[in-house]
Parts: structure tokens; C-alpha cells; sequence
């Protein structure tokens, strides 16, 4: 019996450690590849640089205006994705805690929204937000991102406040909350881990885009990472020894970002489980 | 927007709102912001593309109404049909594979880390990992390892003594888009660990140990305590899955190319509708008519599944709690 | 380095608005070269010497998604004054809408201009002319002149002994041809190398008026041609893409690659060391002349709509211009279709004699203007072939009814 415990346990530290192999190993190629040459990424591609070199990583710093960049990214970044959280949040409490008319075909219609390719729409949305001053601006870029992740945010939360008891805020109606209390102080701390998951959700996707920047700023002060590291993809060549150096800078703060969150995570989902 | 039956009127005597007028407002508050800016930032540009596939297009011009036309074309007329049924079948594939290997394995190894084995934060953050990538580097790295001749995914099968197993795997049609669709399990795998062990670890601990002790085996405590209890999560990544399977374009995208290749054999709808639209780099031309013509189809098709299946999976959440 | 650029138009622009109260005019340039934004500030900076009341502002998109940018700036009215463009079917795409401006009685040097080189940047509707064209590239072998020397090859001339030296390569361990078949458009490049020396220089003519199809005997023996090529390219090709081609020849593993004269410069960027040269396609016959593929590469436009015509004429004036061509093919390696311009380029000299005996690039000149293009139905239909799953014959087979369901000439017969 005692046995056949420690087996199991062995056998799921296996698997685990073996699922953890597969994807440190390529990412840790990745890693190596920022130190080779592009000549040398092809011709010894998984083994250790022949010289230690930092050319690449004082290429990205040379040629393009990083620490701008670096700092547009994380504006329009952080932007979009409070839009999203805040919007997201809005449209889904009163779509999953309150019952009114025309309450599905609202739901319908965001829902709608999450199969939109917005890239075919990049034409009349360009005059949209030219009409409205917005291109060229970081707001603009924000709005596009906002209104794409919009509707996954919408779907996510309202699938986790549903599952909220009721109980919960009857409870603190009696005790004569405001609406604006119960949806602040009790339901948003539960729907943490949901939070979470959707930031990270769009996080990603909006970090690393460079079609809608590439399309609607051409002002140098205005770049964003991606978009700077673009001019390093050629027609015929791709200078893909830089393109790894910058972007495993551009993927670190994310990381680091998500190493924070994950402890944001756990407390949620402890407190959930405590209430729940 | 229907916020409520009947806005109640106004008293203008007290200060303080009546219920009804109070809940009203605090819904219209809560819905209007949302709702106004999602019309003016993705539902009216859209309707705008959308209607370009009733135009009739000459190169970026629009020249004349063309009624129906450009779907007929995607439908019924050839090579164009072809593309399309070859594109909507591989989507349909990528769908399915994805659910079987990136959601399977990701719903095994939540319930493996919803056990709370050491090192269990280690590996949260390490799953995740590869979702933080940029698809063009996550693309190429993988490109470099099923490469035929420096790859390191032929070198190691060789040093096994499995050398007759050694593919070019993108090259081919049987194994290039299987193999794309592993490179995206691979990057995304982290994300529905996360969703399913969120789900998992909501629910209270008492219930496993009730099980437990009535002597449920582990297989038994997941299929009939684990499973049921996170439906929620399981509607959420079904759905998503299938969006996302759908409008699957960038991995293929930098790993095959706009066309597919090998022979189509990676040629999803997302692709097919954005060389169509914008292609010129593929050696096609652009035409605005045929392209929104196919994302109009792509969008009502998955508008009309994503709906009917989120209605059965709620059923189901709701039979199972 | 940018920076000090900055500060210098500044007070340049300074100096001027106070010393001579001119106001200086800025002109926005659009292109898609990327990897060519050090040598257009070159060019840019002669310009601008020249003329110094025309500040003119180099911007470079990201290949793959620049027509789209190009595209959406054009339509919301907002697009550059002076547009890089691409020529035929793409040019077409823009010019057509009247988005460009006809050049014809603007920039006169145009006059002089090889007619073909105009062709590719000429509306088909009104035959005017509607960008200056920039550069041509032509299909050609490269070949690493070292690696030939340690075998003791000379360069083959016919088809017999191409196939010869490409044994000997491979027997000697190196990869005879660096290409692999996973790009698609690299495999209308392999047929483009090789094909037109066998179906000789009136095909083109004959295809476009409808006197032959693709099924004609010429094509498809051309085709089978190529398929004898298959064992001699990149070890399980199928799976080998363009920059892996690239590779191979770069680090010396391979001893040949097909590609166009666009990919010099990039080779010497990658392995400064390399040393290749040029090489003609195998003829079928010793003392036959052999045929090349050639096409226009794109041409610079100006907007139909810039605020600042004046300006923009006079600077796509100096575009045409033998000052910048020469320039421009000293510091591209690109050949420039400017007349009167030489390249002191060994390679570049090897490819401009190729061109004395050259044909259309056969999908992009002529099939490249309506949907399914040419292009689109060859380069998958040749990976196919090259794999060896379907005959050269239902290669032509396949192109010719695909075109046909457009191309009036192919449809009486």
C-alpha cells in the first residue's frame, strides 16, 4: 500500500518533470540562439554559441530606439488591458447577476464579437479613428485592442460569475451594501484567478502584435516594441539572430509579470475556495 | 438597449431613486460604456468590411454592386470552392486535435497539480511559460527543430535508431499540419492548465475527502467529482478552443506560409481569407469582394456553433451541479 | 547616429527658414526594403543636397504586411506623396483605382527607358506609365566558386552536363542544389531558371496570344526537364525552406543555388568569405544561347493626391536619373534598369550579360492579373511534382484549365 503510494507519486513527478523537459529545452535554444550570429543559427543550431557575443543584444540597442519603444509597449499594453478588465468587468456582472430583458441577445452580441477577425476591418477602421483624431495616437492603438479582446473577456468572466452563490450578495443587500460595494468588495475578489486569466489572455497577444501598430503609427516617438523590431524582417532575409535577442528581452517582462500574478493567483483561488 | 421592463418615473420630490429606477441606472452604467464602445470600435467598422463583399473590386477600387457573386464564387465555383471545403476541413481538424492533445493533456496535468504535488508552483509558472512567446519566435524555433537537414527532432530519432523515422514533417501533407498543430499545444498548453486547475481548486477540499473515503479510487474522484465540478471551465475552453481553432492564423502563417503548403495541406480558413483579402505576397492578387465574402461565412458559421454549443454546455453545467 | 541626423535637419531647416526664408517642404516615401534604409538615406541625402528647400522622410514596412499599410493609407486618403511600388498585377492593383499619377509628361528621362522595364509599371488600360522603375532582377545559378575548384569542375553548359556535375557533387558529399521546395514561390524560381532554355524564346508570344497553352509540348518537356533535377536538390527538399536554401549555400555545404539577382547582397552580408560567382542555365544543346528569366522588380510612384507635386515630380526626376541609378546599383547590387548605368560588379556584369538573351518570367508578367493567378496555381502544383506525386503533364494540365477560366485565349481551344 505504502508502496504503491511512493509509486504514484514517483510516477507524477515524471511526468510532470518530463512535461517541464519539453518545454524548457526549446525555450532554452531560444535563449542560446540571442548570443549566435544568424549564420550560426543555422549551421550549429542547438548547441552552445562558439563565442559568447553580445552583438545582437547592442544591434537592437543601436538601431532601433529601444527603451521608447519599450516604454510605448508597455503604455499601450497596460492600457488596453485595463480597458478590457474594466469594460469586460462592467458588461459581465450585469450580464451574469442580474436578470433583464434582452439580456441573452446582449451576451449574444458580444459573443458575436469574439469570431471578428478586426484585421478586415482594418480599412474602415482606419478612417473611423482618423475622423475621430485617433491615429497616430497610443489611444487609438488601446481602443483597437480593447474592442478585440472585449468580447473573450466578456464571455470568461460572465462564465466565472455565474458560478457565484447567490447567497452571497443577498447577504450583503440585507446588511444594506451598495450595488457598487457588493460588486467591489465581495465578487471581484472571488473572480480573481478570472481576472487574472483574461489580463493574461490579451496581455500576450496585444505584447507581441505589430500589424495594427504597423498600420496606424508611423510617428518614430510613437513605436512599440514589435513594431521597432520589424525592421529587422527583410524581404529575402530575416535577421533572425536579433529578432531572438529582442524578442527574449521583450519576453522577460512578461514572464516576470506572470511569476508575480501567480502568487496573486493562488491567494485568489484559496479565498475562493475558502467562501466557495 | 432593454435594461428593464419599465424605467420607473421620476420622483422629483425625494432625492433617493426608487428601487426599480435605481437598479436601472446602475445597469445602464454598468452596460452602456461597454457596449457603446465595443459598436464604435469593433461592430460598426466591421459591418463596414463586411459589406465590401457585396462590391465588385479592381484591384483596392470598388467598381460596381455585386450582389451575391463573391459568395458564389467561394461556394460554387472552382478552384475557389475547392479551397475553401480543403481550408474548412483542416480547421475542422485542428479543432479536434486540439481538443484530444492541448485540452486533454492540459486537464491531466491540472488534476495532477490540483493533487498539490511538491513543486507544485514550479511547475505552474513553467507550464506557462511558452504562452508569454511571440509566435514568430515560438514559429521558427520549431521550424529549426523539424527541420530535415539540421533539425534536431530527425537527429535525435536517429541516434535512437529510429533514423527511418526521420520526416520532413512540414513538408509533407500528412505531417505538416499535425505538426503545427503540436507546436501549438506546445505554446498554449499552459493556458488551459491554468483555467482547469483554477476551476479545480475551487472546489471545496471536503468533497474529494468525502470521496475518498468512501473509497473512490484517484480515477474514480476525477471523473465523478472533478469532472462534473468544473464544467464551467471545460464550456469556457470548448468555446474557446473552437474560436480560436477557426480564426487560426499566425502559427501556420510563419511555419507553412499564406498558401498552405505542402499543397494546401496547412490552408485553414483564416489564412484563405487573408491571402484573399490582402495577399499579394503569395504570388495572388488581393480581391476585398471574395475575402469578406469568406469571412462573412466564417463568421456566421462559427457565430451559429459557438451559440447552440454554448446553450447545451450551460444545460449541462447546470444538470451536473 | 539617427539622432545626429535629426539635430543636423534641424538646424539645417533653421538656417534655412532664417537665412533664406524658404519654407521647406517634407515628402513622405513609403517603401517595403527594409534591409535597405542605410543606402536610401544615401541616396536620399545626395537629393537633398541638391535640393535643399525638399526634405524628403524614408519609411520602411515590413515586407509581408506593407501592401495592406500601403493599401488602407491609400483608401483613408492619407497615403505617402511618393509610393514604393510593386510592378504588374500588384501595380495594377493601385494604379488602376487611380491612386498613382501617369508619369508619361513629368519625368522625361522616362522616354529613354528600356520598353520592357516600363512595361511592368504600365496601366494596360490607358498604356501610360505610372511609376519609375527601380530594379530588375533576373533568375540565375549561383555557384561557390571554391567548392568547384576542389572538385576540379568546370561549369556545365549543357543539360548533360549539368546533371554530370551535379553527380560528381553529390558523390562527393556536398548538396549539389541548396534548394528545397517548402517555400512555394521558390519553385516557380526553380522552374524559372531552368524552364525557358528548353521552351525556348517564342513560348512567351505564343501563350499570351493563345497559340499555345501551358499543355503545349515545349512546357510540359520543360517540366520533366525539372523533375530530373529532383534527386540533386536539398536532402528531403519537401521540407526544406527558402532561408534553410539560403543557408546551405552560405556556409559552404552546398555547391549551387537557384535564386535571382535580388539575393547578392544578402549572401555577401551573411558570409562576407563566400566565394561564388554567377552561372548561365544548361542549354539542351552545346552552342545553343542560354535563356533567362527576367521581370521588372517595382518602380517609385507618386500619389495621385500629394499636397506636394512640384516637389515629389522633381524628386521621382531625380529618381530616374543616371546620378541616382548608379548610385543605387553601387550600393544595392541590384541591376538598374536607368539607362547608361554600369556596375563595376563582377556578378552584376555576369547577370546584365544573361539579360542580353532573356524572356518574360512567364506567371508574373503575364498571369499575375487576375485570380487564381498563375503563380498560385504553378508553385503548389510544381512542390507536388518535385515530390513526385503527380506527372509534369497534369501540372500543365491543371495551370492551363485554372487560367483558362479567365484568359479568353485559352478558352476557344
Amino acid at each position: 500500500m505504502r508502496w504503491r503510494r511512493l509509486s504514484t507519486v514517483t510516477l507524477i513527478q515524471l511526468l510532470l518533470i518530463g512535461n517541464t523537459v519539453v518545454i524548457l529545452y526549446p525555450m532554452m535554444m531560444m535563449g542560446l540562439s540571442a548570443f549566435k550570429s544568424t549564420r550560426e543559427i543555422f549551421r550549429n543550431p542547438f548547441g552552445l554559441p562558439e563565442v559568447w557575443s553580445l552583438a545582437n543584444f547592442v544591434r537592437v540597442w543601436e538601431q532601433t530606439n529601444f527603451p521608447l519603444y519599450f516604454r510605448n509597449s508597455v503604455i499601450v499594453t497596460a492600457g488596453s488591458v485595463a480597458l478590457i478588465l474594466v469594460l469586460g468587468v462592467m458588461a459581465s456582472y450585469a450580464l451574469a447577476r442580474y436578470e433583464f430583458r434582452g439580456n441573452e441577445l446582449l451576451y449574444l452580441f458580444f459573443l458575436a464579437g469574439i469570431m471578428m477577425p478586426l484585421k478586415l476591418a482594418v480599412i474602415p477602421l482606419f478612417i473611423q479613428l482618423r475622423a475621430m483624431g485617433l491615429t497616430n495616437t497610443h489611444l487609438g492603438l488601446m481602443c483597437i485592442y480593447a474592442a478585440e479582446g472585449l468580447p473573450a473577456a466578456v464571455f470568461i468572466l460572465t462564465g466565472f460569475l455565474r458560478t457565484l452563490p447567490r447567497d452571497l450578495e443577498n447577504a450583503a443587500r440585507i446588511d444594506g451594501a451598495s450595488e457598487f460595494q457588493i460588486l467591489w468588495s465581495i465578487m471581484l475578489p472571488l473572480v480573481r484567478p478570472a481576472l487574472v486569466i483574461v489580463g493574461i489572455y490579451n496581455l500576450v497577444p496585444v505584447w507581441n502584435d505589430f500589424f495594427f501598430p504597423l498600420v496606424f503609427v508611423q510617428r518614430e516617438s510613437l513605436k512599440t516594441l514589435p513594431l521597432g523590431l520589424t525592421v529587422f524582417m527583410g524581404q529575402y532575409a530575416t535577421d533572425w539572430a536579433v529578432l531572438y535577442a529582442g524578442l527574449t528581452i521583450a519576453a522577460l517582462p512578461v514572464i516576470v509579470l506572470y511569476v508575480f500574478l501567480s502568487r496573486q493567483f493562488i491567494a485568489g483561488l484559496t479565498a475562493g475556495a475558502v467562501k466557495g | 438597449m432593454a435594461a428593464s421592463p419599465r424605467p420607473a418615473a421620476p420622483d422629483t420630490k425625494r432625492v433617493r431613486l426608487s428601487p426599480r429606477a435605481g437598479r436601472t441606472l446602475w445597469l445602464a452604467t454598468l452596460l452602456v460604456p461597454p457596449t457603446v464602445f465595443f459598436l464604435v470600435f469593433e461592430v460598426i467598422p466591421m459591418i463596414s468590411a463586411l459589406i465590401y463583399s457585396f462590391y465588385r473590386w479592381e484591384g483596392i477600387g470598388r467598381v460596381g454592386f455585386a450582389g451575391f457573386d463573391n459568395f458564389r464564387r467561394v461556394l460554387f465555383e472552382q478552384p475557389f470552392q475547392g479551397w475553401t471545403i480543403n481550408a474548412f476541413w483542416n480547421n475542422v481538424i485542428v479543432f479536434l486535435t486540439l481538443m484530444v492533445v492541448q485540452n486533454g493533456l492540459a486537464l491531466f496535468l491540472a488534476i495532477l497539480l490540483g493533487g498539490n504535488p511538491r513543486g507544485t508552483r514550479f511547475y505552474q509558472v513553467v507550464f506557462f511559460l511558452p504562452v508569454t512567446l511571440a509566435f514568430v519566435l515560438v514559429g521558427f524555433q520549431w521550424k529549426l527543430f523539424l527541420n530535415p537537414i539540421i533539425g534536431l527532432v530527425n537527429q535525435m530519432l536517429g541516434a535512437v535508431g529510429l533514423g527511418a523515422l526521420a520526416q520532413p514533417w512540414l513538408g509533407q501533407e500528412s505531417t505538416a499540419l499535425f505538426s503545427i498543430i503540436f507546436v501549438n499545444a506546445w505554446r498554449w498548453l499552459g493556458f488551459p492548465t491554468i483555467v482547469f486547475l483554477a476551476a479545480i481548486r475551487s472546489i471545496p477540499q471536503d468533497y474529494f475527502e468525502a470521496a475518498r473515503l468512501d473509497g473512490a479510487n484517484e480515477w474514480h474522484v476525477a471523473r465523478h467529482v472533478t469532472w462534473p465540478l468544473i464544467a464551467p471551465a471545460v464550456t469556457i475552453i470548448v468555446i474557446l478552443t473552437f474560436i480560436g481553432s477557426f480564426n487560426w492564423f499566425d502559427l501556420p502563417y510563419v511555419m507553412a506560409g499564406l498558401d498552405g503548403p505542402p499543397g494546401r495541406s496547412t490552408d485553414v480558413l483564416a489564412l484563405y481569407f487573408y491571402r484573399t483579402a490582402f495577399g499579394e505576397t503569395a504570388g495572388a492578387l488581393q480581391d476585398f469582394g471574395r475575402g469578406s465574402a469568406l469571412a462573412v461565412l466564417l463568421f456566421l458559421f462559427v457565430l451559429v456553433v459557438a451559440i447552440t454549443w454554448t446553450r447545451i454546455l450551460r444545460r449541462r453545467e447546470v444538470e451536473l451541479t | 547616429m539617427r539622432k545626429r541626423f535629426g539635430v543636423f535637419g534641424l538646424v539645417l531647416a533653421c538656417a534655412l527658414l532664417m537665412g533664406f526664408a524658404v519654407a521647406q517642404v517634407t515628402l513622405n516615401f513609403w517603401s517595403w526594403r527594409t534591409e535597405d534604409v542605410a543606402a536610401y538615406r544615401e541616396l536620399i541625402d545626395q537629393f537633398e543636397a541638391e535640393n535643399p528647400d525638399i526634405k524628403v522622410e524614408f519609411q520602411a514596412f515590413e515586407f509581408a504586411t506593407y501592401a495592406t499599410v500601403q493599401m488602407t493609407a491609400l483608401l483613408a486618403g492619407e497615403g505617402p506623396d511618393i509610393v514604393h511600388v510593386r510592378a504588374y498585377g500588384a501595380f495594377e492593383a493601385i494604379a488602376a483605382p487611380g491612386f498613382l499619377m501617369a508619369l508619361d509628361d513629368k519625368v522625361p528621362a522616362l522616354a529613354d527607358f528600356p520598353p520592357l522595364a516600363l512595361d511592368g509599371n504600365r496601366l494596360r488600360r490607358d498604356g501610360l506609365v505610372y511609376a519609375v522603375p527601380f530594379a530588375s532582377q533576373t533568375l540565375v545559378i549561383y555557384y561557390n566558386v571554391d567548392i568547384f575548384e576542389e572538385l576540379g569542375l568546370a561549369l556545365p553548359e549543357t543539360w548533360d552536363e549539368f546533371l554530370d556535375t551535379a553527380e560528381q557533387i553529390k558523390a562527393a558529399g556536398y548538396v549539389p542544389i541548396a534548394n528545397g521546395t517548402a517555400t512555394s514561390s521558390m519553385n516557380e524560381v526553380l522552374k524559372g531558371v531552368f524552364a525557358p532554355s528548353f521552351y525556348g524564346p517564342d513560348f512567351f508570344d505564343d501563350i499570351m496570344t493563345g497559340e499555345a497553352t501551358f499543355e503545349d509540348p515545349r512546357y510540359v518537356g520543360a517540366l520533366e526537364k525539372l523533375l530530373e533535377l529532383a534527386p540533386y536538390l536539398a536532402p528531403q527538399h519537401q521540407g526544406v525552406d527558402y532561408p534553410t536554401s539560403q543557408n546551405l549555400f552560405v556556409n559552404e555545404l552546398a555547391a549551387m543555388f537557384v535564386s535571382g539577382s535580388w539575393d547578392i547582397a544578402n549572401l555577401r552580408l551573411q558570409n562576407p568569405d563566400l566565394n561564388f560567382g554567377v552561372m548561365a542555365p544548361p542549354v539542351p544543346e552545346a552552342g545553343q544561347t542560354p535563356l533567362v528569366s527576367w521581370f521588372l522588380d517595382g518602380g517609385f510612384a507618386v500619389n495621385a493626391d500629394t499636397k506636394h507635386l512640384e516637389e515629389a515630380v522633381t524628386f521621382v526626376n531625380y529618381l530616374a536619373s543616371r546620378e541616382f541609378g548608379q548610385l543605387f546599383t553601387d550600393l544595392l547590387a541590384n541591376i538598374s534598369p536607368i539607362p547608361g548605368v554600369v556596375s563595376t560588379d563582377p556578378l552584376l556584369a555576369k547577370v546584365a550579360e544573361l539579360n542580353q538573351n532573356s524572356t518574360p518570367y512567364i506567371m508574373l508578367v503575364g498571369f499575375r492579373y487576375q485570380e487564381p493567378s498563375g503563380s498560385v496555381l504553378v508553385q503548389e502544383r510544381l512542390a507536388s511534382m518535385l515530390a513526385g506525386t503527380i506527372t509534369p503533364a497534369q501540372v500543365a494540365k491543371e495551370v492551363t484549365e485554372g487560367i483558362a477560366t479567365y484568359f479568353e485565349p485559352f478558352q476557344n481551344r
